[in-house]
C-alpha cells in the first residue's frame, strides 16, 4: 500500500497511525524521548550498542575505561502537540485543480503525522495531548486516552486563519510541567509572534519541536501557466504567470524557510522541514533520529 | 485609385474578424486556491503577452489577407499615367448614319441608324459611349444635315468629352415634294401636297376620291336640333379639318335633355384616350363652355365612365366623354345651336388625326458655320465609369492576398517550432 493510499484512503486515523508507527519504530532502537525527571542511577561498563551519548568521558579520560551512565525515570514525559488548523493548510485541495504531485493536504498530512506521534509518545509510557482548533486535550497517559485524542484529530477541519502565538501560550501554560511542545503548522500566521511565543514556552522550561509542513507545490510553484491564485485565508486574488514568478517565489520561500529555521535554531529549537510528498513514517524516523543524534 | 464596385468595401468589416476571433479566444487565468500569496510578485499574464508580442503580427497578417481579398472584390483600378496614355491613344466610335445600324461592327466602333430620327439615333449612340472602356470618344453623324433634323439641344446633350463630327453624307434635293395630309372640306375630302423648294414652301390640293364615312362622327339629337346640328357640321367643314382614318368613329349627343344616356364604358383604346385629352385642352372650346350658364344635371351623364372634357360657369361639365366599344362616345348639354356645338365638332375631329410628319420633307441644309460651331475634338478620357472598364488591378491584390497566405503560414509555423523544441528539451532534462 502507497503512503498515498495509506493517507488517503484509510478513513480509521488510529490505523493510519499504527501503520506509519509500524514503518517507524522498526528503523529504531531505542526510544526516542527521555524523561526530564531521569535520575543518575549507576555506571556500567560500556557493551557495543550502547548509545555512545551516556558515555562519561571525564571517566574515560581518568581510568582510560569506558563507563555508561545508567538512569533511573522517576516521571513520565508531557507532551503537548499544537496543530495548525488553519485554511493555508487545507492545500492541495482534493476538490481542487490536481496540479500536485502529492495530492494529500498539509493538513490531512499532519494529522497522520500528529497522531503517529501521540502514538509513539503514549506507547512509551508518556503524557500526550492536543491543541487543534478549538479542541483541546489535556496530556495524560493511557491507551484509551489516546484514543480519544485520536478521535479527536479526526474530527478537526482546516478553516479560517490561526492565531499560532495564542495557542502555543495556551498550549504552554497548560502543560502542568516541563513538558514537550509538538507544533506542526505552515508557520504563513504571523511566524515572528509565533516564534516568540514558542521562545517564552522554551523558557519555561518546556522542550520546543517545529514540524514546518510544506506540500511540494508550495516550495516550487510548479505550474508554469496563468493562474489566478486565491489566498486561502484572506480570499484575496492575484493573477500571475506562474512559469514568470517562480524564481522569484522559489526565492522569497527560501528566504521565508531559512528565517523560521534560523529564528528555531537560535532559540534551541528542534526544527524540522516536512514535505508532504515524504512518507510521514520516514519523516517522523528522520525527526526521531536527528533527535537521538 | 478608384474602385468599381465601392459598396463590397464594406465587407472590409470582416477584418475585425480574426481580432474578434482573438479577444474570444483570450481565456481568462484559472482561478487556483493557494495557501498564501505572501511570496508571490504580481507578472503579467502570458496570454496577455502572447497577444501582445507574438499575436500581433499574426492578426495583422490576417486582417491584410482579408483585407486583400475584399479590396480585390471590390475591383481597384490605379489610374497611373501610363494607363491614362494608353486610354488617350484608344478612340471609340460612334457613327450615325442612315446606313444599317451594326451591332458588332467592332469593339472600337459602332454604327446607329437614324431611321429619319438622327436625334433618337444620337441618343442611343451616346448611351453606348457612355459604356464603351475608357477611351476617346467621338460621335459621328453622317446626314444630309436638313434644317431640323438636328438641333442645338440635341447636341448640348451629348457630354462634353465627346467628340462631335459631322459629314454631309448626300446633296439635298433643291425641292421636295410630300403628302400633306388629306382634309374634309364642304366640297368632300381633298388631298393635300406640300413642296419645298429652298426657303419657298407651297401647299396644292386634289380631289381625293369619294370614300363613304367620311365624316367620322354620328351625331344624335333631337329633331329640332337637327337643323342646328347641320349647321354646325357644315360650318366646320367649311373651315376645313383634318381627315380621320376610318376607324376612329365617334357618336355625339347634343342637348340631349329627354334621352336616356348612352351605354357608357370606360376608355381603355389609346386613340380614344388621346383623343379626350386633345379635346380637353381646346382653347376655343374651354372658352365658349365657360360661357353657358349652367352644366349637366341630370343623372345620365354624371356616371363614372363620364369624363368631363369641357365645364360651363357653374362648374359642371357640358361635355363629357367615354367609350362605346371601339367608338368615343361624347355627350353636349350645350343647345345645339350653341357656338359650342360646331367648336366640339371641330375639335372632335381634329383630335382624331395625327398631324403628316413633313420633318424629312426640308431642303435646306444647316449651314456650315452651325456645324463648325457644334463639332468639337474629343478630350483626354475622364475616370472611368463603373463597369466600362476592361480590366483592372484586382490581379495584384489577390497576388497579396496569396503571398500573405504564405506569410500567416510561415508564422505559424514559426512559433510552433520553439515551443517543440522546448518541449523536447523538457523531455530530455526529465
Amino acid at each position: 500500500m502507497t503512503l498515498e493510499q495509506v493517507l488517503t484512503g484509510i478513513g480509521d486515523l488510529e490505523l493510519v497511525a499504527r501503520i506509519v508507527v509500524e514503518g517507524l519504530v522498526s528503523g529504531l532502537h531505542r526510544s526516542p524521548f527521555h524523561g526530564y525527571s531521569a535520575e543518575f542511577n549507576q555506571y556500567r561498563h560500556y557493551r557495543p550498542g550502547d548509545d555512545l551519548k551516556y558515555v562519561d568521558w571525564k571517566l574515560v579520560a581518568r581510568t582510560d575505561r569506558v563507563y555508561t551512565k545508567q538512569f533511573r525515570e522517576t516521571t513520565n514525559m508531557a507532551a503537548s502537540v499544537v496543530l495548525d488548523t488553519s485554511a493555508s493548510m487545507d492545500f492541495p485541495r482534493r476538490a481542487g485543480p490536481a496540479f500536485s504531485d502529492s495530492p494529500v493536504s498539509k493538513f490531512r498530512y499532519s494529522v497522520v503525522v500528529a497522531a503517529a506521534l501521540a502514538h509513539v509518545i503514549s506507547g512509551q509510557g508518556d503524557a500526550v495531548g492536543l491543541l487543534g482548533g478549538d479542541r483541546f486535550i489535556p496530556p495524560r497517559v493511557g491507551r484509551q486516552h489516546l484514543r480519544r485524542l485520536v478521535a479527536a484529530l479526526s474530527t478537526l477541519e482546516a478553516g479560517g486563519a490561526w492565531d499560532g502565538a495564542a495557542v502555543v501560550r495556551r498550549a504552554a501554560e497548560r502543560l502542568t510541567r516541563r513538558g514537550l511542545l509538538a507544533v506542526l503548522s505552515d508557520f504563513y500566521d504571523d511566524e515572528e509572534r509565533t516564534i516568540a511565543e514558542l521562545r517564552r514556552a522554551a523558557r519555561m522550561g518546556h522542550e520546543v519541536v517545529l514540524f514546518h509542513v510544506l506540500s511540494p507545490d508550495e516550495l516550487e510553484l510548479p505550474y508554469g501557466r496563468d493562474l489566478e491564485l486565491t489566498d486561502l485565508e484572506t480570499g484575496a486574488r492575484l493573477a500571475v504567470n506562474a512559469a514568470a514568478a517562480q524564481r522569484e517565489y522559489k526565492e522569497s520561500v527560501a528566504t521565508f524557510l531559512e528565517h523560521v529555521r534560523g529564528l528555531s535554531v537560535a532559540e534551541g529549537f528542534q526544527y524540522s522541514l516536512v514535505v508532504t510528498n515524504t512518507p510521514p513514517d520516514r519523516a517522523l524516523r528522520n525527526f526521531l533520529l536527528a533527535r537521538q543524534g | 485609385m478608384i474602385w468599381l464596385h465601392p459598396t463590397v468595401l464594406f465587407a472590409l468589416v470582416a477584418v475585425a474578424a480574426p481580432i474578434l476571433i482573438h479577444i474570444l479566444v483570450h481565456r481568462r487565468a484559472e482561478r487556483f486556491p493557494f495557501p498564501t500569496l505572501r511570496f508571490v510578485k504580481p507578472t503579467r499574464l502570458s496570454s496577455i503577452r502572447r497577444h501582445v508580442l507574438d499575436d500581433v503580427p499574426l492578426v495583422a497578417v490576417r486582417a491584410a489577407i482579408l483585407a486583400a481579398a475584399a479590396g480585390a472584390f471590390a475591383g481597384p483600378l490605379m489610374v497611373t499615367s501610363a494607363r491614362r496614355q494608353a486610354w488617350d491613344r484608344r478612340v471609340v466610335r460612334a457613327v450615325v448614319s442612315e446606313g444599317v445600324e451594326q451591332a458588332g461592327a467592332s469593339d472600337a466602333t459602332r454604327r446607329f441608324q437614324s431611321g429619319g430620327d438622327l436625334a433618337d439615333a444620337v441618343r442611343r449612340a451616346v448611351a453606348w459611349l457612355d459604356t464603351a472602356p475608357p477611351a476617346r470618344r467621338e460621335l459621328v453623324i453622317v446626314s444630309p444635315l436638313a434644317i431640323g433634323s438636328i438641333t442645338a439641344a440635341d447636341i448640348a446633350s451629348v457630354p462634353d468629352d465627346v467628340g462631335i463630327r459631322f459629314e454631309r453624307s448626300t446633296a439635298l434635293p433643291s425641292a421636295r415634294t410630300m403628302p400633306f395630309g388629306r382634309i374634309l372640306t364642304k366640297n368632300g375630302p381633298v388631298d393635300r401636297e406640300v413642296t419645298l423648294a429652298g426657303s419657298q414652301t407651297s401647299v396644292s390640293t386634289a380631289a381625293a376620291p369619294a370614300e363613304p364615312n367620311v365624316w367620322p362622327i354620328e351625331v344624335f339629337a333631337s329633331p329640332e336640333d337637327r337643323g342646328a346640328v347641320d349647321a354646325a357640321r357644315s360650318a366646320v367643314l367649311t373651315e376645313r379639318v383634318w381627315a380621320p382614318p376610318a376607324d376612329r368613329l365617334v357618336r355625339l349627343f347634343v342637348a340631349p335633355r329627354n334621352v336616356a344616356g348612352p351605354d357608357a364604358q370606360p376608355v381603355h383604346m389609346p386613340w380614344i384616350a388621346d383623343a379626350i385629352a386633345r379635346i380637353a385642352h381646346d382653347a376655343d372650346l374651354q372658352t365658349a363652355a365657360a360661357r353657358l350658364p349652367r352644366g349637366v344635371t341630370g343623372a345620365s351623364f354624371t356616371g363614372p365612365a363620364w369624363q368631363t372634357i369641357a365645364a360651363a360657369a357653374d362648374g359642371r361639365p357640358v361635355a363629357v366623354a367615354a367609350a362605346a366599344g371601339d367608338r368615343l362616345l361624347i355627350a353636349s348639354a350645350a343647345p345645339a345651336s350653341d357656338v359650342v356645338t360646331p367648336l366640339l365638332m371641330r375639335s372632335i375631329v381634329n383630335a382624331l388625326v395625327l398631324a403628316p410628319e413633313v420633318r424629312n420633307a426640308e431642303v435646306v441644309p444647316i449651314a456650315d458655320a452651325v456645324l463648325t460651331a457644334w463639332s468639337r475634338p474629343s478630350s483626354a478620357p475622364a475616370a472611368p465609369r463603373i463597369g466600362s472598364v476592361d480590366e483592372d488591378d484586382r490581379r495584384w491584390l489577390w497576388a497579396i492576398a496569396v503571398l500573405l497566405l504564405a506569410v500567416e503560414t510561415w508564422i505559424r509555423r514559426a512559433s510552433r517550432q520553439p515551443r517543440a523544441g522546448e518541449q523536447e528539451e523538457t523531455t530530455r532534462v526529465a
